[in-house]
């Protein structure tokens, strides 16, 4: 008779989360981050079409890396609660916190019992108004959620990113410089990323309901040229 | 409340009506009231540059209940909405249209065509039309951008739409503004004539129908005309509204109310 492996509670989940960290270090990394008038999203990817950055309400974006069909479907999912919960209560009830906290919930569930865990990672970022203050939620493959002031930044390659980003200096700057940080953050001193491989868009008031906007490939490279 | 998330074979997809039914969020509310208040009167013209919309600004019910109230909206960028019927229901309506638009745009990062628009409002209207005793009657009127040119959709009141090809017109006032705009509609009309032949006719209702409101001197509160061009929904600016209507006003002072021989 065989006897199934016992396996401790502390193995299992850290089995669990290199399955998921392994899944998320295969695609590019994003990063978002806060400049002088709202907050750019900006990640690297090739498609043009299959979006890793998109909008969830009138001041709310979301961010995803890894796997596309996964974080798509928390993507769906976020602007079916966001466009829900404003029509039953006000478009001003929608909040990028108790979103964030929806998919942390998720996240974490799915992390601890289920089948596979999930592979991404996601960010909420919200622009601030009257009580409401500009943040960025992170929220890891296992439900962690921390909220950043400044910016975060996703995928495999997270670490070296950030440190690169912080080494760019700690001030909050206009859009054409954010941009620029954000990139060199990306890319790392040994190579250039050209403007269609990347995805930008930002969040920023420019007199409609609705912030959220994409930035061209025109408008990027004008903008890096800078 | 949770994620809204769905099985792959019950999703429903970029549809915020089915949306809505799935998480038990009631379209309308659904009993009656003794005397629910109505709103009346819009029309749309057609023209090459685009369609023009004027709508009066009363609501009745035994008496006026309103007399600045807002018939058409923007529902996204290119497409203007207007009711008539049951105002809280025609209210709703709006609010659900423009948001399943959005939705749908969000969705699918993609914005519905004026067609797709048109459509599902169809189902829409069966679905407040039908269920409940009150009734609207929406009027779609938009700048077509895969089509380049200006459209306009109307409807009965079991969700049947049909498209206009010179103008659309809604509500109890219907049989005065059809009538004017019969006889001073034609192929090639600058979108100013439009502007200025869509408030004539709203000023006819308004002279002939209980229902509908015209020009109001006293309270400073006139009909609002919107624009939807390549450029975009552009509502006019009060002052060019009221100089329009102060125009027809002495023209029908000069002839003292008599409306007829060159369209005045």
């Amino acid at each position: 008779m065989t006897m199934p492996f016992y396996v401790t509670p502390e193995q299992q989940m850290k089995d669990r989360a290199e399955y998921a960290q392994k899944g998320i270090a295969r695609g590019r990394s994003l990063i978002a981050c806060i400049y002088d008038e709202g907050v750019l999203l900006v990640a690297e990817n090739p498609s043009a079409s299959l979006n890793k950055i998109s909008e969830i309400y009138d001041r709310i974006g979301f961010a995803g890396v890894g796997k596309y069909n996964e974080f798509h479907e928390l993507r769906t999912a976020g602007v079916r609660w966001a466009d829900s919960t404003g029509f039953r209560y006000s478009r001003e009830d929608v909040d990028a916190r108790s979103l964030a906290n929806v998919y942390a919930q998720y996240l974490g569930t799915s992390f601890t019992d289920g089948g596979k865990p999930l592979e991404v990672e996601v960010l909420v970022a919200q622009l601030g108004i009257r009580n409401k203050p500009t943040k960025i939620y992170h929220i890891a493959f296992e439900g962690t959620i921390t909220d950043e002031t400044r910016f975060a930044v996703l995928g495999g390659d997270s670490e070296t990113i950030r440190t690169r980003f912080i080494a760019e200096g700690d001030d909050v700057t206009s859009l054409a410089e954010t941009l620029k940080r954000a990139v060199r953050a990306l890319s790392g001193p040994d190579r250039s990323i050209p403007a269609a491989d990347l995805e930008v868009a930002r969040l920023e008031d420019l007199g409609a309901r609705r912030t959220f906007s994409r930035l061209s490939d025109d408008l990027v490279s004008q903008l890096l040229a800078r | 409340m949770a994620l809204p998330l769905f099985d792959v074979t019950s999703d429903p997809g970029p549809s915020f009506q089915n949306l809505l039914k799935l998480l038990n969020i009631p379209l309308s509310v659904p009993g009656a009231t003794d005397d629910p208040i109505h709103a009346t009167t819009v029309v749309a013209l057609r023209c090459d540059e685009g369609v023009v919309l004027v709508a009066d600004r009363q609501a009745t019910a035994q008496a006026i209940a309103a007399r600045d109230m807002r018939k058409i909206a923007e529902a996204d960028r290119f497409t203007a909405i207007a009711i008539s019927g049951t105002a809280a229901a025609g209210m709703e309506f709006i609010r659900i249209s423009q948001l399943s638009f959005e939705h749908y745009e969000k969705m699918m990062d993609e914005t519905l065509s004026l067609e797709g628009k048109s459509n599902y409002l169809s189902a829409l209207i069966q679905d407040v039309n039908l269920g409940t005793p009150f009734t609207v009657l929406p009027l779609v009127a938009g700048f077509d951008i895969n089509h380049n040119r200006g459209r306009v959709f109307e409807y009965d009141g079991a969700g049947g739409c049909y498209e206009k090809d010179d103008f659309g017109v809604i509500g109890s006032g219907t049989p005065f503004a059809e009538s004017a705009l019969r006889l001073g509609y034609r192929e090639g009309l600058s979108l100013t004539e439009c502007i200025e032949l869509g408030a004539l006719a709203i000023y006819e209702a308004g002279d002939n129908d209980p229902f509908t409101g015209g020009p109001d001197f006293v309270r400073g509160i006139f009909p609002i005309v919107v624009t939807v061009t390549a450029k975009g929904f552009v509502e006019q600016p009060e002052a060019e509204t009221r100089a329009i209507f102060e125009t027809i006003n002495q023209r029908r002072t000069a002839s003292k109310g008599r409306a007829g021989g060159d369209l005045r």
